[in-house]
């Protein structure tokens, strides 16, 4: 069965409202009340309610608060979204009474009403609610809520299936234009407009290198393209291109404006976001080679779960497992007071981000209530959240996954043959064996000491079963654990005093396998030193099934060292002041015997607890059992700690006792099993980069929080996608479901996936997309200006194989992406938005690209791809806590601006003036601003000023003598064009009066000209 | 600009001539400057300047045009400043699990009950409480409008401190001033209309208090330094001719090219652009030029301190002030490290407290009375705020932790009631009894006493019309002067 989340709340409320279950009578009863205290509800309380809470809990309410209503008996007994309100003759068990009291709602939130009022409320309530018998108030508002899923669903546009359609004829076509084109022109013509001319060769080429790889096409690479008269020349320039490293870098950012991609957690602090590089590194080489879409979007919600992941064609590593880190890119919270509304808002922000990323919706405004405009329910929100409580963050060492997959599989097949044949021959030896004792491990050397006298113990998990696999699901973090128990009397190796031994385990437990202690991790810089406290798994660690704490003081059964984290409510990023309750260190005994250890977890009894396990770097960490009791045990019992230490003899006194020669075939194999061991540990990649992950964790479906209020639950809804396209329930006990979800995303029937990736790309080559709004497909964003144009380019993406780099490729050829800027007096009457594309409009550069194309210009640019960031440059006017101890280089070592790092809370200055967009949620499309401070960078800010200069005295040093040649250089490299002759003049003249081969002179002009408009503003 | 029209369908204007220009003119970015107005050759064709600027204009007449906000970095203690608690006295070193139910608080060390360490007198005709905390601010009581029953919904510095500035406990929304200046544009020419003046502690959180959020960058606070180089990449690298030279260069280039290539919108734009950044060179030094003020203002706002965070404070002021004169929508002050914490006693409170109340009483007493003095303080509204309260509890020993149940600000002109006080906390000053407020209440005054209804002020973003005050807020009509 899966486990609900029952947050502790609900039980209270379940617990004090024994009228709901006794099925007393709820009717109005107002021929039983007397007299007087009618009168007492006349003159008492209805006045109060009247005067302080009809106004938004009546009839008459403009808009009714909490679905609750306290103008009739009824009503108060029916209650609102948080349940009834009165119980009749338990005035302690009235919510109402509550509210008043201000024990919760704080009703009236205007101020608490005087103590005698509230004394006459407990009165009333008291004397069973007296109200007279009248007619129930007629509601203005409807109670039942206007949301209507079904025939929302069936008025928007965005849900219907793709509307595939023969692309128009245009007058005049001549049979030369493409289907794009088709559909743009067939437009224009009704409208009667004539599109554009094309676009001249070198502002085209320009066009394409900013808009594909986001830099400027180089002098060479202009002229090539302008003077090859083959008739594939673009094609073949576009396919060039496409194939550039670059290109991963230009519509990488343009992804990571998705995914709220940032390196540190903001909040107080800004801590570091560990890692968070590898994922920027994957979707670069992910878009370079093309992943087909469907594939990168399984990769992100559930790229753990690929049965195939799909490996680095280079390192061969796992790929796919570096998507999931986009869950994870989010702000995060130290020392919540609130740990599960904590939980709830990140959640909020990875469903947010999800759903805008992927499809286009808004789902997180279904968090409160039924989306206002969209076919979204509250409960299809909750239903989202369910994958989430049901995964698990972990940091995974990326690089050695696979490849150590498979020594793990040998390992164990190694294990399983030799433990066979270890068993077969301790039998023999059992029957030479005088003494015949019974086999130890039959024994229990781990019995759970007493608990105090009326203390309450519940054990949440016993690894000490005596068969494999008792405790189900087991989740281990890599293979240190391997895949179940170890059962007493099974053959495993242990390490006796730094020395392997095979050996025969005495007792069960979940066991980290010492061969993987091998196993490193390369750590990535830390920047301003606030991480977790809590060590990652990283390969090598275990964590139980989630549980609901329902004692406080979680007792574990240990052995060895290592830590030990209670992960509440999902909550890791653990640095005080608060939850620190939650690690514990575990030095581990000298003698090296079982131990208990305790967690007072007191704080948060009714939340949902996994606990977590890392063993010490070169130790064994064994779990045996967790129990949650109202007290701790701290003690193993002192007489199965001696047992045991005999115990664990046993073996070797009985080799002894059956001679060295009979006991030699059993010493041999045990000697043939660590050797071939070792010989495996050779196999083992030992170092390997980490990267943020989403696992499986208990399968968990979530309660809806009515309004939100994390303390308010309500329904349970089982896991699924939404509603208006599949409700069919995903996942299991054991399993989040995330895969399934992942199908259902990127099923061809959804109609939304489709859309919103094709629009993305239109967005970024035309500077709008068909969908202007591109991340809300739904009722309050833009309606398609050319929706037929919009799926049919969705559907041709589907068949084609959802190649995103041939999704480009079909754009960049079409004659409307190839437009000049030139519009026309008619079209600026008819279509002064130019929504039917009648020519281009003239794009802004954005922040990184204007940074990138300055080194360009100037010959600076370092084209190294990939690693750790280079650490911000902070500016004097970049300051807050969290700041990082040391700037970065001011030049961000001239590394392409998608590798300087993006720290929450110190964004560069020069990229927020250019709008780059503050990390919070999905940004599909930049506001584009022309504000002041852009200019003031373009003068004035030391890096600009730099550039100029290095550019110019390269210009003077590449052509020494000749004016008219440099100022070819000059603009060929400025502008991909020659000067005309009136810039010549001018320039002539400001050199003439400054100085013909003086570096400030012509750092001047290279100065002009980044500032020029035309440098910042692509034809 | 996905702006306008909250009802009713909405239909793009995407890159339109309009666009541009209302992106155009109203900001300048964190390191930079912000919004501005009328601009000659452009501004003729437009209809209205509440249009073109971005902004929707006023709802209704309003009381005032320009918002200081003296923000209290790390929640002062409302016990211990205008809140006045006998009990605390009474039951100070009793456990206040007696009295009443203590919830968890963010360090959750929680002691005995302390009385203040400092005493409260009745100031001025309206007699309201300030204690010895705040000798000279005392002096203005019959300006102030406390409301004592202000709470928040966070414990946190970062949430809370996001939530008074956002109306959003999480990062990412636009600050108050963002929202202020998008509703209102600016009436300056060659300034921000969106300051903060960073004293040396950015609130937690980061300089995201000031952001846009998804409003345009145009929109942002620009973060001003109290002295030296005021503002980043102001000061031209090159002497002023040489840039000049230069800068004429760059127009001629840009100049040939709309002789090419006809008019277009966004390049005339961006041309108009530099104009102001150009203005803005010689606004900025002439604003930050203090010695200009005659000696008696100086010492007034204590700019010969003997104390330097009061001298940094003063100077914060005084810039506010100038910044108000030349036409600056909203002023944010943020704290100066007075070497200890902020207004954050979880220990020490004695020492603390006295540290931060000596950097800030004195500057803010006086930039109240010389606005009072210049006839600028009615349209002015001044806030003084922390994130939240502190508890009437003891945290350890002498401290005090985070209590966002029920805590003082103030408000001084704009507007509002002169020496009044609103809403109470409970007899321990814990919790808001009456008239409980929120600080979407705040934003929802704030914004009123501005013109605005803080109901229609609406950016569209992720699929719903956003507002400073999300879906609540209410006009706090009781503390305004109604004339």
């Amino acid at each position: 069965m899966t486990p609900i989340r029952t947050p502790f709340l609900y039980m209270l409320f379940a617990a004090v409202w024994p009228g709901l279950y006794c099925g007393k009578a709820m009717g109005n009863e107002a021929e039983s009340f007397a007299a007087d205290d009618l009168t007492f509800f006349e003159t008492k309380i209805r006045p109060v309610l009247a005067e302080h809470c009809y106004s938004c809990h009546s009839a008459s309410s403009k808009s009714l608060k909490a679905g609750l209503r306290v103008d009739s008996r009824n009503a108060l007994l029916t209650g609102g979204d948080s349940g009834p309100a009165i119980v009749p003759g338990s005035p302690d068990d009235s919510m109402l009474l509550a509210a008043i009291r201000y024990e919760e709602y704080e009703m009236p939130p205007k101020g608490k009403l005087a103590d005698s009022v509230i004394a006459d409320f407990e009165r009333w309530l008291d004397r069973e609610a007296a109200w007279p018998t009248e007619e129930e108030p007629a509601s203005s508002v409807s109670p039942a809520s206007e949301f209507d899923l079904e025939k929302r669903k069936a008025s928007h546009w965005a849900w219907q299936p793709l509307n595939v359609s023969d692309p128009p004829s245009v007058p005049n076509d001549g049979g030369e234009l493409s289907n794009i084109d088709r559909f743009i022109y067939s437009e224009l013509s009704t409208a009667g407009l004539t599109p554009a001319p094309p676009i001249g060769r070198a502002s085209l080429a320009r066009r394409l290198s900013f808009d594909l790889i986001g830099l400027p096409p180089s002098p060479e690479d202009v002229a090539e393209f302008v003077n090859d008269s083959s008739e594939d020349a673009t094609e073949r320039y576009v396919d060039r291109l496409l194939q550039s490293p670059h290109f991963g870098e230009r519509w990488g950012r343009h992804w990571l404006d998705l995914v709220r991609y940032a390196e540190s957690r903001g909040h107080e602090f800004d801590p570091d976001t560990p890692h968070a590089f590898q994922y920027r590194d994957y979707v670069i080489r992910a878009l370079n080679a093309d992943v087909p879409y469907d594939l990168f979007v399984k990769e992100h919600i559930a790229g753990d779960l690929l049965s195939n992941p799909r490996l680095n064609s280079d390192e061969g590593f796992n790929e796919s497992i570096l998507g999931t880190g986009f869950w994870f890119l989010g702000e995060w919270v130290h020392s919540p007071v609130d740990i599960l509304k904590d939980e709830a808002d990140r959640f909020d922000n990875m469903v947010d981000c999800m759903s805008k990323t992927f499809l286009g919706l808004t789902v997180s405004c279904a968090r409160c209530h039924d989306h206002k405009f969209d076919a979204i329910s509250t409960e299809d929100y909750y239903s989202l959240t369910g994958f989430l409580q049901s995964s698990h963050f972990c940091e995974v060492p990326f690089e050695s996954l696979e490849h150590n997959r498979r020594v793990a599989n040998s390992l164990q097949s190694l294990d399983s043959e030799y433990a066979a044949a270890l068993e077969a021959e301790l039998n023999r030896l059992t029957e030479l064996d005088s003494k015949r004792a019974d086999q130890p491990w039959e024994f229990d050397f781990t019995a759970i000491p007493s608990m105090p006298e009326g203390a309450n113990a519940n054990v949440v998990f016993d690894y000490t079963g005596k068969t494999n696999g008792e405790v189900s699901p087991f989740y281990a973090d890599g293979f240190a654990y391997g895949s179940s128990t170890t059962r007493p009397g099974q053959w495993m190796i242990a390490n006796r005093n730094g020395k392997m031994s095979a050996d025969i385990a005495m007792y069960g437990s979940a066991r980290n396998d010492p061969f993987w202690n091998a196993i490193e991790t390369i750590e990535d810089r830390n920047v301003n030193g606030r991480r977790t406290n809590i060590p990652p798994g990283a390969g090598r660690g275990l964590r139980t099934p989630t549980f609901e704490l329902k004692e406080g003081t979680i007792s574990l059964q240990l052995r060895g060292a290592g830590d030990v984290f209670a992960c509440v409510d999902s909550h890791r990023l653990v640095v005080g002041p608060l939850h620190g309750e939650t690690h514990k260190k575990l030095p581990g005994n000298a003698d090296g015997s079982i131990y208990w250890v305790h967690l007072n977890l007191n704080r948060y009894i009714g939340h949902q607890v996994h606990m977590e396990l890392m063993p010490s770097n070169d130790g064994c960490l064994e779990l045996l059992r967790v129990i949650d009791a109202n007290s701790a045990i701290t003690q193993q019992d002192a007489k199965s700690v001696e047992a045991l230490k005999k115990a664990e003899q046993w073996l070797s006194e009985l080799q002894e006792r059956v001679g060295e020669e009979a006991s030699r075939p059993l010493r041999i194999l045990q000697s043939e099993w660590i050797a071939r061991r070792q010989s495996l540990l050779n196999q083992v990649q030992v170092k390997s980069r980490l990267t943020m992950a989403m696992m499986d964790g208990t399968g968990e479906e979530a309660r809806v929080f009515i309004r939100g209020n994390v303390a308010a639950p309500g329904k349970v809804v089982p896991r699924h996608f939404l509603t208006a396209i599949s409700s069919a329930p995903l996942g299991s006990a054991s399993t989040s479901g995330r895969l399934e979800l992942a199908e259902k995303i990127t099923d061809s029937s959804n109609p939304l996936y489709s859309r919103v990736i094709v629009n993305r790309v239109w967005h970024h080559l035309f500077g709008r997309g068909i969908v202007p709004t591109v991340d809300d497909f739904g009722v309050l964003g833009q309606r398609p200006t050319h929706p037929q144009l919009l799926d049919n380019l969705a559907n041709w993406f589907l068949d084609d194989g959802q190649s995103i780099k041939r999704l480009i490729r079909q754009i960049v050829l079409t004659n409307a992406y190839q437009m000049s800027n030139e519009t026309s007096p008619l079209a600026t009457e008819v279509d002064p938005n130019n929504l039917l594309y009648q020519h281009r409009e003239p794009k802004r550069l954005e922040g990184e690209i204007v940074r990138d194309t300055l080194l360009a210009v100037s010959g600076e640019l370092n084209r190294e791809m990939y690693g750790e960031s280079v650490p911000v440059f902070l500016t004097n006017f970049m300051d807050g806590r969290g700041r990082p101890g040391a700037s970065g280089p001011a030049d961000g070592d001239r590394r392409r601006s998608i590798y300087i790092e993006v720290r929450r809370n110190f964004v560069s200055p020069f990229m927020l003036a250019f709008d780059t967009p503050v990390p919070f949620s999905t940004m599909g499309r930049r506001t584009v601003s022309n504000v002041p401070a852009q200019a003031l960078i373009l003068m004035n800010d030391p890096f600009v000023i730099e550039r100029a200069k290095t550019w110019a005295t390269q210009l003077i040093e590449a052509v020494p003598e000749d004016f008219n040649a440099r100022m070819e250089q000059l603009y060929q490299t400025a502008y991909s064009r020659s000067p005309t002759a009136n810039e010549i003049k001018v320039i002539d003249e400001y050199v003439q009066k400054n100085g013909a081969n003086d570096v400030q002179t012509w750092t001047d002009i290279t100065h002009s000209i980044i500032n020029s408009k035309e440098f910042t503003y692509i034809p | 600009m996905t702006v306008q029209h909250h009802c009713g369908r909405f239909q793009p204007l995407a890159h339109s001539r309009r666009e541009m220009l209302q992106r155009c003119f109203s900001g300048m970015g964190m390191l930079a400057l912000g919004a501005f107005s009328d601009r000659s050759s452009l501004a003729s064709e437009l209809p209205t300047t509440k249009e073109w600027n971005g902004a929707h204009g006023v709802h209704f007449p309003p009381k005032c045009k320009s918002v200081i906000f003296l923000y209290m970095d790390g929640g002062p203690s409302q016990v211990d400043t205008f809140d006045p608690k006998p009990f605390l006295d009474k039951y100070d070193g009793q456990d206040p699990g007696q009295f009443f139910e203590v919830a968890p608080t963010q360090f959750n060390n929680n002691g005995t009950v302390l009385a203040s360490p400092w005493k409260f007198e009745r100031h001025g005709e309206s007699g309201l409480p300030i204690s010895s905390l705040l000798p000279h601010l005392a002096t203005c009581a019959d300006e102030l409008c406390f409301v004592r029953s202000m709470t928040s919904e966070f414990s946190e510095h970062t949430f809370a401190n996001y939530f008074l500035h956002t109306g959003s406990g999480l990062q990412g929304r636009p600050s108050m001033g963002a929202w202020i200046n998008y509703g209102l544009g600016s009436v300056c020419e060659n300034l921000p209309g969106f300051v903060a003046i960073n004293g040396g502690l950015i609130p937690p959180g980061g300089l995201d208090c000031f952001g846009n959020g998804f409003l345009p960058a145009s929109f942002q606070g620009s973060v001003f330094k109290p002295k030296g180089t005021a503002v980043a990449n102001i000061t031209p690298t090159d002497a002023s001719e040489h840039q000049q030279r230069k800068m004429k260069l760059t127009g001629i280039l840009d100049q040939l090219l709309l002789d090419r290539i006809g008019p277009s919108d966004a390049i005339e734009s961006a041309i108009a652009n530099y104009e102001l950044a150009a203005q803005m060179q010689i606004a900025v030094p002439e604003l930050m030029r203090l010695e200009d003020e005659p000696e008696y203002i100086r010492r007034l706002y204590g700019m010969d301190s003997d104390y330097e965070p009061t001298r940094i404070y003063a100077a914060e002021c005084l810039t506010a002030r100038r910044l108000v004169e030349r036409g600056v929508r909203f002023i944010e002050l943020t704290c100066p490290s007075v070497g200890g914490d902020r207004w954050d006693q979880h220990g020490n409170l004695k020492e603390g407290h006295e540290n931060n109340a000596r950097a800030v009483d004195q500057p803010v007493s006086a930039l109240l009375k010389d606005l009072r003095q210049r006839g600028m303080l009615d349209d002015t509204l001044v806030v003084w705020a922390g994130e939240f309260g502190r508890t009437p509890f003891a945290q350890g020993k002498n401290g005090r932790d985070h209590n966002p149940f029920g805590f003082t600000i103030w408000m001084a002109g704009g507007g509002t009631k002169k020496g009044t006080a609103y809403g109470a906390t409970d007899e321990w000053g814990y919790k808001a009894i009456e008239n409980r407020a929120e600080i979407h209440d705040l934003h929802a005054t704030m914004l009123h006493l501005l013109g605005v209804d803080h109901t229609k002020s609406t950016y569209r973003f992720g699929g719903r019309d956003m507002r400073l005050t999300d879906v609540k807020g209410h006009v706090i009509h009781d503390i305004i002067e109604h004339s």
